[in-house]
């Protein structure tokens, strides 16, 4: 025994060291030196913090029309952006981004429409992934007639077009941004349940959990304590991808007027209301059009490099 | 690792918590509680169309025997709330029209697209898909395909009896956004395009190649409410909402060139259309005085209703539905949640009276005439205000049946005031719209009626005439349709008795040579324009106006079937020929 480690730790002591760095650390290490990860955590702290701190940045309610503003200012409906930096003259009141065509600053929307988007994102998977875990290890790890009943309404889910799918649930519970909510959440389950039973599959069969199972484990701890914390990393790829798609599917929802309701700052509904002004107003268009193009990017890169991080084929262990 | 993992999935948790607490505060409230409310609205309908779906259904009254179609003369002062006695063909060249009370619009009754005539054997035999997509008239141009979602193909009548059209060819596009319209437009891919964005009119103006073209407004856009929901069923509040709107506002930021403020329901160019006082003036001090008065000093909740489309009394309905919410809000504390609705179902719930807050609608003119506008809204058996009231609506019943306008007018300041004071709705706007054509059409046209005839106009000399409109025609038989995109379809194809005079509300004799009335005006009788043939070869004459008069009217005749086969303007403007069922 002492020679064998001795052996062991004259042959490679990076190894040795590795045993106290845990596969999170490995993983943020890894995620680190991926540029495009760095780039999509940047604007991701970014849009966190705008939406932190939304109503000290916004310089205007995002709801408040400037036809309120009393002295009335000198301002039209969908005027181009006025930046006193930049040579606007003083006069005339400052809109970073212009106006909408209620005369609201295009600026702060676009700031709050941030709280909205990550609150979509976040908030839809993390429905999903909580459903979507629960049916799937269930399917995964009893097997049999559970199994069966339990994918096949998957994949009945799957075989619409998820954003279709969508449309019809909230045709059915009403638009408003709740409904829409729930419609992209459960659209989005069978993904995570698929994922999850899979990696289940794989995991029920290690030694660990016969030997947990040997040592009179039920099967609720078998299944939270040594199943689900293994089969939790394609999870979480899987879940920071979804977060780009369920803010996509809630802005194409509010862009068709089924999502969030006006006045309601949500960059979907904001480009489909100045959609027929795309040459008289461009920049009522691109702005939100940018911003959902930023966070959906931010979430794929992430996405990206976390599979990347946390799969053990690609080990750069050094 | 199995407790950095919990860690981080509650970390996860948190944070969209957080976040969707954060969220929802940005939101208001609205998102969550909208399909409480949706349901309500969708489901109102059906529970109110019970009552009118009454068990027994109504009876026809009408005898038909292929030259005459009336009813019996005592119905007239009965059960039948009609308004035609007989239509009797008096010999091959003569149609006579009954009718049971003076009626001084007839002319520009019968001059609508939706009372067109079709042959007589046509009607009997033609297909129902022919019948909905081919139909068969008397007019410059023939359907030759309708290619569904895609465009509508004319070709001129060979045998029409007028002048031959321009243009050999006349196609219908349609797209909703008018972006891709005015790109079309400019592209050089159509002729003339309708409804051109409220933003786009200097881009048409500074475009040598474009010639852009003002409707003129005869069409209104007013905020409705039904007085038997509460709080509306309080005139202080009706009263207290209608100063409380700065309506100059919304037409100077919102409305194109061309619109103005409405000072009543009916637009000025309507003869007897503006008598009486004008409406209230804005004023936020009296208006919240108005509204603490009448018990509500902190304002109340309600909700604003409206349908995500474009017409041209109303060319930004979300814009200025998000406008008028801001007012209410800041003029009155009224909290309007917003609510968007299907067209179809908004429409059915604001007929029957079904939607409890404020709504967003307007009405385009049929015909150039007040009864169009003041006795369809304000009708004793309207039901989309609520109650109506008898200080009006006796006014209108009077007012209706005098023929000079000079001689209606005393009673028209006296219904409109009463309106202005009972304030079933509150009149926003007159929204202009325009037109744009390449600038080398000859006679381009933005109808007042929005029936434009492009029989007389040129595109510079090419064979193919290409307009694009809103939407696509649902169907092409007119006689049961109602909707504006549709008519102007068939103002290609079928011809009426009398026509507008083209680009104008005049109305000028087209089928008919002339059709003159009795001292009365109970009694109208048309004489028929001789040696017209439909395009199907046959020939035009008494019995087809009666036919077709038999189609729209008699609710037992075998023809009387089209897309919904409600027939909404011969029920509307002549009433069908029933009563109730006993």
């Amino acid at each position: 025994m002492t020679l064998q480690s001795d052996t062991v730790a004259k042959l490679d002591p990076e190894i040795l060291s590795l045993n106290s760095v845990s596969l999170w650390q490995i993983t943020w290490h890894r995620l680190f030196r991926r540029r495009s990860a760095v780039v999509g955590l940047c604007i991701l702290g970014i849009l966190v913090f705008i939406a932190l701190t939304a109503q000290w940045l916004a310089p205007y309610d995002p709801t408040r029309s400037m036809l309120d503003v009393d002295p009335p200012q000198k301002i039209k409906a969908r005027s181009a952006p006025c930046i006193h930096l930049l040579g606007c003259p003083e006069d005339q009141p400052q809109h970073l981004m212009g106006t909408d065509g209620n005369l609201r600053d295009q600026f702060s929307r676009l700031l709050y429409g941030s709280r909205l988007s990550l609150m979509v994102g976040f908030s839809t998977v993390t429905f999903a992934i909580i459903i979507g875990t629960v049916l799937g290890a269930i399917a995964g790890y009893f097997g049999g007639w559970w199994d069966n009943a339990i994918m096949r309404i998957m994949d009945v889910l799957l075989a619409f077009p998820s954003l279709l799918l969508a449309i019809a649930i909230v045709t059915v519970l009403g638009p408003g941004l709740i409904n829409a909510l729930l419609a992209i959440g459960i659209v989005s389950i069978p993904a995570y349940a698929r994922v999850m039973r899979a990696s289940v599959l794989s995991v029920r069969e290690m030694d660990y959990v016969s030997a947990t199972r040997a040592l009179g484990g039920n099967n609720l701890q078998i299944l939270f304590n040594r199943i689900l914390p293994n089969a939790l990393t394609p999870l979480i790829v899987q879940g920071t991808l979804g977060i780009a798609s369920a803010i996509l599917d809630a802005a194409a929802l509010s862009f068709i007027g089924l999502g969030a309701q006006p006045p309601t700052p949500e960059w979907g509904s904001m480009l489909g209301a100045e959609r027929n002004q795309v040459f008289t107003a461009p920049h009522l268009v691109f702005y939100p059009g940018l911003m959902i193009m930023l966070t959906v990017l931010c979430f794929n890169l992430i996405g990206d490099g976390l599979r990347d991080a946390l799969d053990p084929r690609l080990a750069q262990l050094s | 690792m199995k407790r950095n993992i919990s860690v981080l999935l509650s970390l996860m948790v948190l944070a969209s918590l957080v976040l969707a607490a954060c969220g929802s505060a940005a939101t208001t409230t609205s998102a969550t509680e909208a399909p409480a409310t949706m349901a309500p609205a969708t489901e109102a309908p059906a529970t109110e169309a019970a009552p009118t779906e009454a068990p027994i259904p109504d009876v026809s009254i009408a005898t038909f025997d292929g030259t005459s179609l009336s009813v019996p003369a005592e119905e007239c002062n009965g059960d039948y709330i009609g308004a035609i006695q007989s239509v009797v063909a008096t010999d091959e060249n003569t149609v006579t029209f009954t009718l049971c009370r003076p009626d001084p619009a007839f002319l520009s009754k019968i001059a609508f697209s939706p009372f067109s005539i079709y042959p007589s054997e046509w009607l009997e035999t033609a297909s129902a898909t022919d019948r909905l997509e081919k139909p068969i008239g008397t007019g410059a141009y023939v359907v030759s395909e309708w290619s569904r979602g895609d465009s509508i193909t004319f070709t001129a009548n060979p045998t029409y009896w007028g002048d031959a059209p321009e243009a050999e060819t006349l196609v219908f596009r349609w797209s909703s956004e008018s972006a891709a319209r005015l790109l079309e437009l400019q592209s050089g891919t159509v002729d003339g395009i309708d409804n051109i964005g409220p933003d786009d009119f200097d881009t048409v103006r500074n475009d040598s190649n474009l010639a852009l073209l003002e409707r003129p407004a005869l069409n209104v856009f007013y905020i409705g409410m039904t007085n038997t929901f509460a709080p509306f069923d309080n005139q202080g509040v009706r009263q207290a909402i209608a100063m409380g709107i700065d309506r100059q506002r919304i037409v100077d930021n919102f409305y194109p060139a061309g619109s103005e403020v409405a000072s009543h329901f009916t637009p000025c160019a309507i003869p007897n259309g503006c008598t009486g006082d004008d409406w209230y003036e804005f004023d936020a001090a009296a208006a919240k005085a108005k509204l603490a008065e009448a018990g509500f000093p902190d304002g109340f909740s309600t909700k604003l209703y409206y349908r995500d489309v474009v017409r041209g009394y109303l060319p930004n309905v979300s814009t200025v539905a998000q406008d008028i919410q801001a007012q209410l809000k800041e003029n009155l504390n009224i909290d309007a949640e917003i609510v968007v609705m299907e067209s179809g179902a908004f429409i059915d719930a604001s007929g029957t009276g079904s939607l409890d807050g404020l709504y967003l609608l307007g009405w385009g003119a049929d015909y150039p005439h007040i009864t169009n506008f003041l006795d369809y809204h304000f009708g004793a058996a309207n039901p989309q205000f609520g109650n109506q009231s008898d200080t009006y609506t006796n006014l209108l019943v009077e007012g209706a049946q005098i023929g000079i306008p000079a001689d209606a007018e005393s009673i028209y300041v006296e219904a409109n005031n009463a309106i202005r004071e009972y304030v079933p709705m509150i009149p926003v706007a007159h929204g202009g719209s325009a037109t744009a054509y390449r600038a080398d059409v000859t006679n381009p046209q933005a109808a007042p009626l929005t029936n434009e005839y492009f029989a007389v106009s040129d595109p510079g000399g090419r064979d193919v005439f290409v307009w694009m409109q809103n939407a696509e025609p649902i169907s092409m038989f007119c006689a049961d349709e109602s909707d504006g995109e549709s008519l102007r379809a068939c103002e290609q194809v079928t011809e009426a008795l009398y026509s507008y005079v083209v680009n104008g509300t005049d109305a000028v004799p087209a089928l008919a040579e002339s059709c003159t009335p009795n001292e009365d005006l109970t009694v109208w009788t048309c004489a028929l324009r001789q040696g017209v043939t439909f395009s199907d070869g046959t020939t035009f004459d008494a019995a087809d106006v009666v036919a077709t008069f038999n189609m729209g009217l008699n609710i037992a005749s075998p023809t009387h079937v089209g897309n919904t086969s409600t027939f909404f303007y011969y029920d509307y403007l002549w009433g069908l020929m029933k009563k109730p069922g006993a």
